[in-house]
């Protein structure tokens, strides 16, 4: 193949580290003031709910996107089948919040070990269409097994258990508001973790592995090991927000398992920007908002979405997050160059 | 006779019906330089591809230190304690080049280097490695930048320090030289005749000066297997040797 | 009993035809640019919607056979043109996200045009009848199914290995360099063979319209199916598309007949079981 066709722009792709590197305490702050401002702002605690949530699976996606370099359509297994674990352990064995919280993230992290040992077996392109494709099995699984998942109706009157110890209920979770508290602590505690595993030893591989995997592989890593624990992670972030869509929506509709979820994470994780950790709330925020206002006035708004993603790719490769960056170094660069002429 | 530290026996790569290594029985004496020389085309590269574990062999043996490391993916080998820089420079383009050089001392912690808890500065070795790396080939103060905005000289050096980086015990160098300007070129040559001191290097390189100064021994390939094999002396005076050159030219 | 697996088989062909089609337009596309098309899915179904409009405007399926591929081809031609060129240079990730976001339009577009809501398009009068061979019936759309699509097999694989096209798109999937140096215009080239391939997977929506209908959520199954040809069959093979579209579609119609449900699942555990087995395909090299 010519090599002016296939090799990757690489000027176009900005070291996704560097920005954190130089603030994260200030992008940590930013993020404390949305998740606060967030249900003061937004129409309704629903939404905001709705927002933190896939920005949680923004965040399991953006591990294996933006620091891994890995394009996974499989998100949607790992966020249906939390959504369907937490659900059937409430329904069945009455299991309490934590609990089912903890079932979806192991089912969701397990099931991500085995989707990505399956598809790190190829790479490039073969790798991306395995994942679509197991996601498409993954759905038809879900079809088929109906009696447990309900198939096309999906799975009613999931239950949104209180918050509680040894059978002590502290808080009463049916009130929107008091939901979106734990959504939120929950997600503040998901963005310190990813915080910390892409700043470990791990997550400094991955961003070799997304650089330049050959040249990894010939100092020392064993690059598959990398790859299958940042699925297993980032299933695990997925399923848990998978199960709390499902008891935030009393519901758990096949929709969760089938390829638009996958399509609709990726999209939010490239609008707010690949490579950043405030970029999955800005992703999130965007589209579910924009998503809350326009559907009602037109249903096929979704076109947009298409047309968003091709400018994005097109003429903003960083996203919206990338977007504000370079518009901060532009005005600091005039801010010194204001210092300078006077 | 010691030991050898890298033996091959008829080592082959075929690319479909070609061989661009044709059984080849290579012997690398622990302590030394170790040079291959030949021709465009010859296939060195290959054969560095074959001893790294980069390409799965067609046929042969390659034991290291005395072990049969023939079926070991490329990261088991680097675990044993071999390294190698490659002839296209390969590096983290959009990374620093302290951060490659770390992640390069970082890739022989093995199941170490999937901690993903606790934070990098609970792996300081690593790091203290790159810091000194970074002093020995003169980049510190280029440290933070990317290591594709490096120039094409200081991106050889960066290359072959990555492969210093593993602490190896055997390091292969593909013509570390390749594509650097006359003013680079003694820098270089400086190193790897300090590496020469600690460990064992496995050279490929068509700067015959470079060559014939540093290396104990020299294998020569044409056509995939071994023409000559000698000390400097003894190839610079070998007929086949010219002829192999000299026909590459003609 | 045994006609039944007959049937089933014959289906099956049918079906792996329709998949043929899909994917050899794919690896058609990735061999020679290198590209990868998510917009493939989306293409098919404008291809079965395009067959309804035309059926139903001019009671006539077999103009919409001509002009369906013949109109998404000409949409893919200018795409082409004014965008997918743009990005050949970009990694494939980036590749995959705008035809992506062509999918995601065109899926909403047909939708605006055509309803939520599937349309059933009817199978040609001509061949509405069955043909008997003593006790066993067999529908004659679906044989004439089998037959077309094997025409278009041979026509395509004539127009590969024989004629001057054939060569130049065989040449450039090696080195577009080559090609370059011949004095083609490789730029043309790459349009025409973008349009080429996406055309076939309108006439395959136009072949599957009388059987499945149009339907707006159509797209992402049929990319899934696709991939799982390609996977199995390797990208760029023709002969590997042929076999593994072939032997997915009747995988897919026998598992029909003993578990209706699991049909669509089957063929994805089969690809699961072959990339776990043979991880570079039944037929291709490591
Ligand atoms: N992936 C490949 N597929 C087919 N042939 C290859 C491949 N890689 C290398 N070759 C061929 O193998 C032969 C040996 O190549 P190799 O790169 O090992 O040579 P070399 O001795 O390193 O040459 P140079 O001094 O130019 O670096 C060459 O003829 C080359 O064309
Ligand atoms: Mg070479």
């Amino acid at each position: 193949m010519n090599p002016k066709l296939t090799t990757p722009a690489r000027g176009d792709s900005r070291p996704a580290n560097a920005i954190f590197r130089r603030r994260p305490a200030a992008t940590t702050l930013a993020m404390l003031a949305v998740v606060i401002a967030l249900p003061l702002v937004v129409p309704s605690a629903t939404l905001a709910c709705e927002i933190l949530i896939f920005a949680m699976a923004v965040l399991g996606c953006n591990l294996l996107l933006g620091y891994t370099g890995l394009l996974s359509f499989g998100q949607a297994i790992f966020f249906g089948s939390g959504a369907y674990v937490a659900a059937l352990a409430m329904i069945h064995w009455q299991v309490g919040l934590f609990t089912a919280l903890l079932l979806a993230a192991a089912a969701g992290g397990l099931l991500a070990l085995l989707v990505g040992a399956l598809a790190i077996r190829r790479t490039g392109i073969y790798f991306v269409m395995l994942t679509l494709a197991l996601t498409q099995m993954a759905y038809f699984i879900a079809y088929t097994l109906s009696d447990w998942t309900g198939g096309d109706n999906g799975l009613l009157d999931v239950p949104r258990p209180p918050v509680a110890i040894g059978g002590f209920t502290l808080f009463d979770l049916e009130s929107p508001l008091a939901f979106y508290g734990l959504v939120a602590v929950l997600f503040v505690f998901l963005y310190l973790g990813a915080r910390r595993v892409i700043d470990s030893a791990f997550g400094s591989t991955l961003l070799a592995i997304r650089e330049n995997e050959a040249r990894a592989a010939a100092v020392g890593y064993d690059t598959r090991h990398f790859k299958i624990l940042a699925f297993a992670l980032s299933g695990a972030v997925t399923g848990l927000a998978g199960a709390l869509y499902a008891m935030l929506l009393n519901f758990a509709p096949l929709s969760n398992i089938e390829l638009p979820m996958s399509e609709q994470i990726l999209i939010m994780t490239i609008i707010g920007g690949t490579g950043s950790l405030f970029g999955s709330l800005l992703g999130a925020g965007t589209i579910v908002i924009l998503g809350d206002l326009l559907s009602a006035l037109w249903p096929r708004w979704m076109l947009l979405l298409g047309v968003a993603l091709i400018a994005v790719v097109m003429f903003m490769r960083g996203g919206l997050w990338g977007g504000l960056e370079s518009l901060g170094r532009r005005r600091a660069g005039a801010a010194r160059k204001t210092q300078e002429d006077a | 006779m010691t030991s050898p530290l890298l033996e091959t026996r008829d080592l082959t790569l075929a690319y479909g019906a070609f061989h661009a290594v044709d059984g080849v029985g290579l012997c690398i004496q622990p302590g030394t330089i170790h040079s291959v020389i030949g021709p465009n085309g010859a296939g060195k590269t290959s054969l560095f591809h074959c001893l790294t574990g980069e390409r799965r062999i067609s046929g042969g043996q390659i034991l290291f230190d005395g072990r049969d490391i023939t079926r070991r993916p490329a990261h088991g080998r680097v675990a044993l304690g071999m390294a190698r820089s490659f002839q296209i420079t390969s590096l983290f383009q959009n990374l620093s080049v302290r951060e490659n050089l770390r992640l390069a001392a970082q890739g022989t912690a093995g199941w170490r280097a999937l901690d993903f808890w606790r934070r990098l500065d609970s792996h300081r070795r690593h790091a203290a490695t790159a810091d000194e790396m970074l002093e020995r080939l003169a980049l510190t103060a280029r440290a933070e930048l990317p290591a594709g905005t490096l120039s094409h000289g200081q991106q050889r050096i960066l290359e072959v320090g990555m492969a210093i980086c593993a602490r190896p015990r055997l390091l292969l160098l593909d013509e570390p030289t390749s594509g650097m300007g006359v003013d680079d070129i003694p820098t270089m040559t400086r190193l790897i005749a300090e590496l020469g001191r600690d460990h064992t290097v496995l050279l490929i390189e068509h700067n015959m000066s470079i060559v014939m100064s540093i290396s104990d021994t020299i294998t020569v390939m044409n056509r995939g297997q071994i023409l000559v094999e000698g000390t400097p002396q003894a190839v610079r005076e070998d007929a086949r040797v010219r002829t192999a050159y000299l026909g590459e030219a003609a | 009993m045994l006609n039944v697996y007959l049937f089933q088989i014959l289906n099956g062909l049918g079906l792996g035809m329709i998949y043929f089609l899909i994917s050899v337009g794919l690896t058609l596309i990735f061999g020679l640019l290198n590209f990868v098309n998510f917009a493939h899915g989306a293409f098919f179904l404008l291809g079965s919607y395009l067959c309804y409009t035309t059926v139903t405007l001019t009671g006539n399926f077999w103009l919409s056979l001509l002009l369906a591929p013949l109109a998404v081809g000409l949409l893919a031609w200018l795409l082409e043109r004014s965008l997918i060129r743009r990005i050949y240079h970009l990694p494939h990730t980036f590749q995959i996200l705008v035809t992506l976001g062509i999918a995601l339009i065109i899926q909403e577009v047909s939708i605006m045009l055509w309803g939520p809501v599937g349309k059933s398009v009817p199978t040609p009068e001509l061949l509405r009848g069955i043909v008997r061979l003593g006790h066993f019936a067999y529908p004659q759309y679906r044989l004439f199914l089998i037959g077309f699509a094997a025409l278009v097999a041979v026509a395509l694989w004539l127009l590969l290995e024989r004629t001057r096209f054939g060569a130049l798109v065989r040449a450039g999937s090696e080195s577009t360099e080559t090609v370059s140096l011949l004095g083609t215009n490789i730029f043309r080239l790459f349009s025409i063979t973008f349009a080429l391939g996406v055309a076939l997977a309108g006439l395959a929506g136009v072949l599957s319209a009388p059987l499945r209908g149009a339907n707006p959520f159509l797209g992402p199954e049929i990319l899934g199916v696709a991939f799982v040809v390609v996977v199995i069959g390797g990208m760029g093979s023709f002969g590997g598309a042929l076999a593994a579209g072939l032997m997915v579609g009747v995988v897919q119609s026998l598992m029909a007949s003993l578990w209706p449900q699991g049909s669509s699942l089957m063929i994805y555990a089969a690809m699961a079981v072959v990339i776990l087995l043979r991880p570079y395909g039944l037929f291709g090299r490591a």
